[in-house]
């Protein structure tokens, strides 16, 4: 069973995907806030990140960056979740060292796939 | 010489005579040699012969009338009763015969003679012939109360005397030319000068008119100058012509001024009642002949000039006719400066109204930037008075410590070309005012003389729109907070509404999974609502943002066409997709080219029912073009005329019918315009609607660079 590391402030979104994403089968760990969300990638060994981008103490971008700087973290896939399109974003989380992004609202089967395709790379 | 000694005093000796004689001969060779004119030759012939000591008392000068043959009397003496210009008509009198033969003819006895006039009852006469350059012109005919009163010593004076009178009347004949040929120069001469001195074109023609009249010796006449737009002369001076003819109008043909201005040639006629086309407008006028010339520069028409005389006995000869060719290139001339003179007034008049009278501020400066003029609109703009600005260099006057530098480069530059700008200047009373400025150099005869600074009060216009820029701005940043705050409980609701759909599936209750669907379809609805008008509000704010990145195309499409396929499977369409066989690579917003093509394609399927929707690709080296065509319902005209503007769905009943914002073509048109392209439309109703999309390939203009990412 894949392990994945949920990073989201907002509660509701946060509950939402961490229960769908479970329902599929997933072991789901949830971090509220960049600074959290890197301390615990770094000891829990996912096989996965869901990164929000937009994230108090440290943004998504910056904990990308802090992970991939790493070698616990190096090479865990990350998935960079952006608010609506917005110019630059996808961008920018590429940059900084995500391996896919994708757009809220969680289209899940579209979510899916992506988690799918990046778990059987590194498989 | 029988008649002198009668009348002298026989005690004079001969001696004494002889010399009285001579002396008396002396005296009329020295009068006839100082006479100026004819007329004092012919009085000092006369004169001087009648004199004691030579005894002639009845005598006179003829002249010869040369078209008549009569001859005319010039002076005389001792004849009272006999006018002056008397005319013995040709063939009568005794001096005919001298005339005739141009030899001296002695009549002893006048009384034997048939042919003889009588101013004497009885007597003798002698016809001494007038002759110049061998030309017999009149005659001296000398009378005596007796008979036989002449002699060999009288034919021997009266000889010498008509010679010496011949020699004298030809000089003076020429000095008569002469001076004729140097009045006409000063006449000429007069006129230019007077006319080209002049430039007020009715004063002109006034001018024109009057030394025609005078130079030619006419009764008068008239000047009329050519309006090329009608193609007619229009009469602008009369002189005693009896009438005043001034603005009578006469076409090409009309007239005798007609007529020249058509032939382009003078013409005279010699009697105007019997001409043939001679124009009503002048039945009422009493002339007996006319002499008309076009006025021409060149071979160009300014105008027509006629004379006339009312005298029947005066008639215009070929001397006339040069005389006015002579004058008639000057007075076309004249008329032709003072035409452009006051055209050139009327200009200027013209400019100096609309400077008077513009809202712009307009100053001129010299060559140091010091002012010149000033109109009232820079008066009441900069508070200085006209005669408080002149001589005062601008930039001191009207900026500030701040802006000196600013305005000081403007001034030089203007000196040299066209310069334009905004800016802040001082008014008189230190308050600050919005310009915008145009600088223009004054250049005259290829010469710059200065400059001309332009101020056109913008400080209204400026406020108003940071007023407005702050509204728009003050309504986008709410529109995206709003969309935002609005955004999050929206995904929540989105979010929930899929999770308990997903649940329901799992424990079998399939009577919940309809309205979760509505809730979920609804929200999605909503979400996309609120996504365009983010877009828009961003589009209109000016703070949409273009990612430009050089991208195949061919993967684009694909990714777009697997999207959109559900959608087209929904109202079993079928899609046809056709693109050319290299497409290559594309320079704009991907994921904004992305959303333009899935707009248009959501919208075709929407507005389609099992029908075709055809997606193309084509380029060329400059454009990639993607359509979308539909066999829909089609749009009215009046319908595609609303179609690009925000919030114009057809209807509102086709919102409710077919779902959508309504903003999605307008966002497609923005972006497309964002990235230097553009969308265009074409429908019919009920048949189909085709959407084009026209992108330059190497991105909008200003950005030519290469991708780097």
């Amino acid at each position: 069973m894949a392990r994945i590391l949920l990073v989201e402030d907002n509660e509701m979104n946060r509950d939402m995907l961490s229960r769908r994403l479970q329902r599929k089968g997933y072991e789901i760990t949830m971090a509220v806030d960049g600074r959290e969300g890197v301390d615990k990638a770094r000891t829990g060994g996912f096989d996965l990140i869901l990164m929000d981008m937009s994230l108090p103490e440290i943004d998504g971008w910056e904990a990308t960056r802090q992970l991939r700087a790493v070698p616990e973290t190096e090479h865990t896939p990350i998935i960079a979740l952006t608010a609506h399109a917005m110019a630059g974003d996808r961008e920018k989380a590429l940059e900084a060292g995500c391996d896919d992004y994708d757009t809220k609202p969680i289209e899940l089967p579209r979510l899916l796939e992506k988690i799918e395709t990046l778990l059987r790379r590194d498989a | 010489m029988p008649h002198r000694s009668r009348t002298g005093p026989r005690t004079t000796s001969a001696r004494s005579a002889a010399a009285h004689r001579q002396a008396a001969l002396l005296r009329l060779s020295t009068a006839i040699a100082a006479a100026q004119d004819e007329e004092a030759i012919y009085r000092s012939v006369v004169n001087g012969l009648h004199d004691e000591a030579l005894g002639y008392n009845f005598l006179g000068v003829f002249l010869l009338d040369s078209e008549t043959g009569d001859r005319v009397l010039q002076a005389s003496v001792g004849w009272p009763d006999v006018p002056t210009e008397w005319r013995v008509h040709r063939g009568e009198g005794l001096s005919e015969q001298a005339v005739q033969d141009g030899k001296l003819h002695y009549t002893p006895d006048v009384t034997r003679e048939s042919k003889y006039l009588p101013s004497l009852a009885s007597g003798s006469e002698l016809d001494v012939p007038l002759r110049v350059n061998g030309r017999t012109i009149g005659v001296l005919v000398v009378e005596s109360a007796e008979p036989n009163a002449f002699g060999d010593e009288d034919f021997e004076i009266l000889q010498a005397a008509t010679n010496q009178a011949g020699i004298a009347i030809a000089r003076a004949r020429l000095l008569e030319a002469e001076r004729r040929r140097a009045d006409e120069h000063k006449a000429l001469l007069d006129t230019m000068a007077d006319l080209s001195s002049e430039l007020e074109l009715s004063r002109v023609l006034q001018a024109v008119i009057e030394r025609a009249v005078t130079l030619l010796g006419v009764t008068g006449g008239e000047v009329a100058i050519y309006e090329e737009e009608t193609r007619e002369l229009v009469v602008v001076a009369s002189e005693r012509i009896g009438k005043d003819s001034t603005g009578t109008r006469l076409k090409m043909g009309e007239g005798a001024m007609g007529t020249v201005a058509r032939t382009l040639e003078p013409l005279i006629i010699p009697s105007y009642h019997e001409w043939l086309g001679q124009s009503a407008k002048y039945a009422d006028v009493l002339v007996h002949s006319v002499m008309a010339a076009p006025l021409l520069i060149g071979r160009r028409l300014v105008g027509a000039i006629a004379t006339v005389h009312s005298d029947p006995a005066r008639v215009f000869n070929q001397e006339d006719l040069r005389l006015l060719n002579l004058f008639a290139p000057q007075a076309a001339v004249a008329i032709e400066n003072a035409r452009l003179y006051t055209a050139a007034q009327r200009q200027r008049q013209y400019f100096r109204e609309l400077v008077r009278n513009s809202p712009v501020a307009i100053v001129t400066l010299n060559q140091v930037y010091r002012v010149v003029e000033c109109n009232p609109a820079f008066e009441s703009l900069f508070g200085y008075p006209q005669a408080e600005a002149v001589g005062r260099n601008l930039d001191e006057l009207i900026a500030t410590d701040a802006t000196r530098e600013e305005a000081e480069q403007y001034t030089r530059e203007a000196l040299d070309r066209p310069v334009h700008g905004i800016g802040r200047r001082k008014r008189k009373d230190g308050t600050m005012v919005d310009v915008e400025i145009l600088g223009v150099p004054v250049i005259v005869d290829d010469e710059r003389v200065g400059l001309m600074g332009l101020y056109h009060d913008i400080s209204e216009l400026l406020q108003a729109r940071r007023d407005a820029e702050a509204a728009n701005s003050a309504k986008s940043q709410f529109l995206a907070s709003m969309s935002h705050e609005l955004r999050t409980p929206l995904n929540a609701i989105i979010g929930y509404s899929e999770m308990l759909q997903e649940e329901v599936e799992e424990l079998r209750q399939p009577q919940l999974q309809d309205d979760l669907t509505k809730i979920n379809t609804a929200g999605r609805h909503l979400l996309e609502l609120i996504n365009d008008i983010l877009d828009l509000s961003k589009i209109e704010a000016g703070k949409m943002q273009l990612h430009l990145e050089t991208f195949p195309i061919e993967p684009m499409l694909e990714d777009v066409i697997t999207t959109v396929r559900p959608l087209v499977m929904k109202n079993a369409n079928h899609l046809e997709v056709r693109r050319a066989d290299r497409l290559g690579t594309l320079r704009a917003d991907l994921t904004k080219v992305r959303q333009m093509l899935l707009n248009l394609l959501s919208n075709a399927c929407k507005f389609t029912d099992h029908g075709t929707i055809t997606l193309s690709a084509d380029r060329d080296d400059q454009h990639v073009v993607f359509t979308v065509r539909d066999s829909g319902i089609g749009m009215t005209a009046e319908q595609m005329e609303r179609l690009f503007e925000a919030f114009a769905q057809a209807d509102a009943a086709t919102t409710s019918k077919y779902g959508g914002t309504g903003l999605g073509l307008v966002i497609t048109k923005r972006f497309a315009h964002l990235m230097g392209g553009d969308v265009q439309v074409m429908s019919t109703p009920g048949k189909g609607s085709t959407f084009t999309i026209e992108l330059p390939a190497r991105g909008p203009d200003g950005d030519r660079e290469p991708a780097t990412d």
